[in-house]
């Protein structure tokens, strides 16, 4: 036998292990001999008819063992009966809701864009950072301001800011004494920017170890594939374009949320970075002072200054505000989508009697508590959703993901309360369940002025909903009638009359 | 199960299969040609519903041929008569997998 035979037969018996894991601890030790029988037989016919059969293939039949141990799971629920996830059933409707927005929201964490935007920011003491630019929101994701502006600021501008720091975006070729070159995209900052950052791993980062040596910060994905994962790194010296620098520490990648992609950042001091042209244009980072200037309300606050009798102006833009768009977007995708709703389908959901003996407190309770529950699922969902498109999938541009999760989020937010509204009224309000059998009852060109409709019926013999054709003064929105137990007979669930198809 | 039970393509498959003489689950899937996720919990459900029996092959058998014991399945006097309830449903079926009565006539 082959090699890669040998592997596959190897691969196959693991995937039968896992597969045996998901059948019934009764039942694993019978399906794993069955299932390990099957595949020595496999393997002892497969040299012969392996070619083209995907049979044959044990990599093939050990799949298989999966879809066995679904359709078994899937069998036993079934012979279970499990009246609460019928189809219609209220619970089997949040079970599929709360399914879809836990998908969601482990596909939000597995993609790195947009497990970012989802969580909070890693900056402490956040409320008095801001970052400055020159025109607004719109230069925040490209570098606006120059070095020598920077330069000026940092004695300038100490009654405003208590730390500014500044990093441009470059890409720069690492070369270590045992692992291979490559070319990394780098933050080139003044060495103050993680202190100013306040990260919780920002006191891991070394200090210099002589005044004015460069540093190093790797993140976590840079130093596992390009360092493999050395746990003795930090503190050996890697040479960036023929400068030795100290490796210094390492920070989560989740830890950068600030404008650029990057893979490292290199710590520089103020006569490093002097040494770039003036006119380099980069990023500020700076913490205001709280005394004499309050934190930046509505997310931001102008900056003006006067040098050589030029006026120009600065915006603060509040980090967490900046950071935090996402959620504004969607608070204003879920303004838009409540205000266009009464657009699109009525709001009330019917007549439902109001006497206590008819629908008891508690069956009203339940019924409101499962349209909020519903609202919040399909907001959830939304929200989850339309971060894992606009972050997730179509992440680069931030300024462009923001429009499309708000392109994404209204519209899903409107056809979602739309379903809410219109599911709540097709249901029984005592049991939940989705009403069946609709029936004409009336001809609107025969009889005008007489009620004509849509009936349905509760599966379980709880009431009959009317929902008119033509609203009128008298009847003007869906009405729901009560049926007392001595009608349950005729509407009892009766088993299939089909025998059951194997 | 009723005799005139509503029998699946695919069950129909793997009852003629199983009545052609191909008694384990590998040799069912090489004769039908479904993948091993359809084939072995529809003879469970075909089983629970007593169209067809499974036995485990005797440990000393196994145990002289060094290799593990392998579970065989039969149709139940049940099984034959929806096998040939579902011949009128599925004319075909015993012409793509033949049995022993056919292949000697």
């Amino acid at each position: 036998m082959t090699r890669p035979w040998l592997r596959s037969v190897s691969l196959a018996r693991i995937n039968l292990r896992a597969a045996s894991l998901l059948i019934p601890r009764s039942d694993r030790a019978n399906w794993m001999a069955e299932w390990s029988a099957e595949l020595h037989h496999l393997c002892r016919a497969a040299p012969d008819e392996i070619a083209g059969s995907p049979q044959c293939d044990p990599l093939e039949f050990s799949f298989g063992a999966f879809h066995d141990a679904f359709w078994i799971r899937y069998d036993l629920l079934r012979s279970a009966g499990l009246p609460m996830l019928r189809s219609g059933s209220a619970a089997r409707s949040g079970l599929i809701l709360a399914t879809t927005a836990l998908a969601a929201l482990l596909l939000c964490l597995v993609l790195p864009g947009a497990r970012k935007a989802l969580l909070w920011l890693p900056y402490r003491h956040s409320a008095d950072l801001v970052m400055i630019s020159s025109c607004g929101y719109a230069s925040t994701q490209s570098p606006s301001i120059a070095l020598a502006d920077y330069q000026e600021w940092t004695t300038d501008t100490a009654a405003l800011f208590t730390q500014i720091s500044f990093y441009r975006l470059t890409i720069k070729g690492v070369h270590t004494a045992h692992h291979a070159a490559a070319r990394l995209s780098m933050a080139q900052a003044s060495d103050n920017l993680l202190r100013l950052l306040d990260l919780p791993d920002s006191r891991n980062v070394m200090p210099p170890a002589a005044p004015g040596e460069a540093r190093l910060v790797l993140s976590r994905t840079a130093w596992r594939t390009l360092y493999r994962g050395d746990p003795h790194l930090v503190g050996r010296t890697a040479d960036i374009d023929g400068q030795p620098v100290l490796i210094a520490g390492i920070i989560p990648d989740g830890d950068w949320r600030l404008a650029g992609k990057i893979d490292a950042v290199l710590l520089e001091d103020q006569h490093a970075l002097a040494a770039l042209p003036s006119r380099t244009r980069g990023f500020v980072i700076a913490r205001i002072r709280n005394s004499a200037f309050p934190p930046p309300r509505g997310g931001w606050r102008k900056m003006v200054e006067t040098r050589d009798e030029v006026t120009r102006s600065f915006d603060c833009i509040s980090v967490p505000h900046l950071l935090g768009q996402p959620s504004f977007v969607f608070l204003f995708a879920l303004l838009m989508a409540s205000l266009a709703l009464p657009a699109t389908t009525a709001l009330p959901l019917g007549d439902y009697p109001r006497r206590r003996d008819h629908l008891p407190r508690i069956v009203n309770a339940r019924r409101w508590g499962f349209l909020i529950a519903k609202f919040t699922l399909v907001l959830l969902i939304v929200d989850l959703c339309s971060t894992d498109l606009a972050y997730g999938f179509c992440a680069g541009d931030p300024v462009t993901a923001l429009y499309i999760q708000l392109a994404t989020a209204f519209p899903a937010l409107l056809f979602g309360f739309r379903w809410t509204l219109q599911d709540q009224r097709k249901r029984c309000p005592e049991c939940l369940r989705l009403l069946s059998n609709p029936a004409r009852v009336g001809q609107a060109s025969c009889n005008f002025l007489s009620w004509n409709g849509t009936e349905l019926f509760c599966a379980s013999g709880h009431g009959l909903l009317h929902i008119p054709e033509l609203p009128t003064s008298w009847f003007s929105t869906q009405r729901w009638l009560c049926l007392d137990s001595s009608w349950r007979c005729l509407f009892a669930e009766r088993p299939s009359p089909h025998p059951e198809m194997v | 199960m009723p005799v005139d039970a509503r029998l699946s393509h695919t069950a129909a498959m793997i009852l003629q299969a199983i009545h052609a003489g191909h008694i384990y689950g590998f040799s069912v899937m090489q004769m039908t040609g479904l993948p091993s996720g359809t084939v072995y919990p529809a003879m469970r459900r075909l089983e629970r519903h007593g169209l067809i029996v499974s036995k485990w092959e005797q440990q000393a058998i196994a145990d002289a041929e060094q290799r593990p014991p392998r579970k065989y399945y039969r149709l139940t006097r049940t099984g034959r008569a929806t096998l040939d309830a579902a011949y009128e449903r599925y004319p075909l079926l015993e012409k793509m997998i033949p049995s022993p009565e056919m292949e000697r006539a």
